[in-house]
């Protein structure tokens, strides 16, 4: 697979300004809130109904949609617009099941984002949405990979969204996921503390089944749930192995550290294991904790071997030499772990 | 509660409910067309309206010919309220 195009609305402003020419937005605490645009090119009577997450989705997939003809639409969203799924559940209890109106409920669906998509851009394609959890972006790009070899699609809308939700913060807080330390962003990795911070935002990509000007090649995706340290290791020799890559091939891991004493353990085995003389890189620092923030790794690698300069607030271990292949490896609360292979075309 | 004062609090309530993000009160004339070119209202927001009436001021429009006359602008929302708090 290949990617056409992408955009991406995050903690950083990597939307409309060059998130690469300037120095990122250092946070303090444990939610990194999503820099949104003007959304001047959606109709106000649309944007006013919209709930975070459909915004952001929309935001980032509309410019895509209207640049590129695509066969179908695949969003992968974890909690799709909790808020509003909330602020939905609650008028339940509040109004005794009484008048209750849709604009909650639609918002709060997860396939809204994909359904909104396609009703604004006409697209009558394919479309599918994957509540995986940490793996909704890893299953987004193996649905996009069996149709493009079934030759169902030849280009395709693939992107993620998830927004912070108050009381989904606050139970993941309660539950350790969440810092309860006030922490800035830049001394996250390796701060010692459980917990994550927690991210949003949307990603989205055009990804194409051949090479037509891409920006870069999506090599491959693999994920695996509830693995030993040997599962994992065997899985990514796995990966490599199918794709012809060894090990001296990756000219840098992007690590999914978290900076949650929890389970980053799982970045330093993998590394010490499989590449212990390969530089690493860091994005949560950046983005933040999403149950699909390897959207946004894919989206930073993407930017990374197509000649970006790399930040230095992500550079967890220096790199040598240039950036053509880079392994992204990331995991959710230490359960579900997925792999992104992004090459230079 | 004065008639004018009611005004102002169902433009609010209206502005909350439908989310009219570049609207405030002020902006709301008593005799402007809620669902004419200046708000570019549509069906769901009919109904969110009526949904206003209900758990604002518990009054349930139960017939939809109702609503094409009651949900026209401030004025006749306000008289509809009005009428029928004091019926209650």
């Amino acid at each position: 697979m290949f990617i056409k195009d992408l955009s991406c609305i995050s903690p950083q402003k990597t939307f409309e300004d060059d998130f690469f020419g300037t120095e990122p937005i250092i946070y303090t605490g444990s939610q990194l809130k999503a820099v949104e645009p003007s959304y001047a090119d959606i109709p106000r009577s649309q944007l006013r109904r919209m709930g975070k997450s459909n915004r952001m989705a929309t935001g980032a997939g509309m410019p895509l949609l209207q640049k590129h003809k695509t066969d179908g639409i695949i969003i992968g969203t974890t909690d799709g617009g909790m808020e509003d799924c909330h602020r939905f559940l609650n008028q339940i209890i509040q109004y005794e099941e009484g008048t209750l109106t849709p604009t909650n409920f639609v918002q709060g669906s997860p396939s809204s984002p994909a359904g909104g998509l396609a009703l604004m851009s006409a697209n009558s394609g394919y479309n599918n949405t994957h509540s995986n959890k940490g793996l909704s972006f890893e299953n987004c790009l193996m649905d996009a990979d069996l149709l493009f070899i079934e030759g169902r699609a030849k280009s395709l809308l693939v992107g993620c969204v998830e927004e912070i939700s108050q009381a989904q913060y606050r139970i993941e807080t309660l539950a350790g996921f969440i810092k309860k330390d006030e922490i800035t962003s830049d001394k996250l990795i390796g701060c010692g503390t459980p917990g994550a911070i927690n991210g949003e935002g949307a990603t989205m990509f055009v990804l194409e089944s051949e090479n037509d000007n891409a920006l870069a090649e999506l090599v491959d995706a693999d994920m695996i749930s509830y693995p030993t340290a040997d599962d994992l290791v065997a899985k990514a020799k796995l990966l490599l192995e199918r794709n012809g890559l060894a090990v001296s091939d990756i000219d840098a891991l992007m690590l999914g550290y978290s900076g949650d004493s929890n389970s980053d353990h799982w970045y330093d085995v993998f590394a010490e294991q499989l590449f212990p003389e390969t530089g690493i890189l860091s994005f949560k620092n950046l983005f933040g904790e999403t149950p699909s923030a390897s959207a946004f790794a894919t989206w930073f690698a993407a930017n990374l071997v197509n000649g970006k300069s790399v930040p230095s607030q992500a550079v967890h271990k220096p790199i040598s030499g240039e950036l053509k292949t880079i392994l992204i490896y990331n995991h959710y609360q230490g359960n579900q772990h997925g792999f992104v292979v992004v090459r230079a075309v | 509660m004065e008639v004018a004062e009611l005004k102002v609090k169902l433009k609010t309530q209206i502005i909350e409910y439908l989310n009219l993000l570049d609207f405030t009160p002020e902006d709301i004339d008593d005799e402007d067309q809620l669902f004419g070119p200046k708000f570019d209202l549509d069906s769901i927001d009919a109904l969110e309206l009526s949904v206003l009436l209900e758990r604002e001021y518990g009054i349930k429009m139960t017939d939809p010919a109702e609503g094409r006359k009651v949900l026209v602008t401030v004025n006749t929302m306000v008289d509809y309220i009005l009428a029928n708090k004091a019926e209650a």
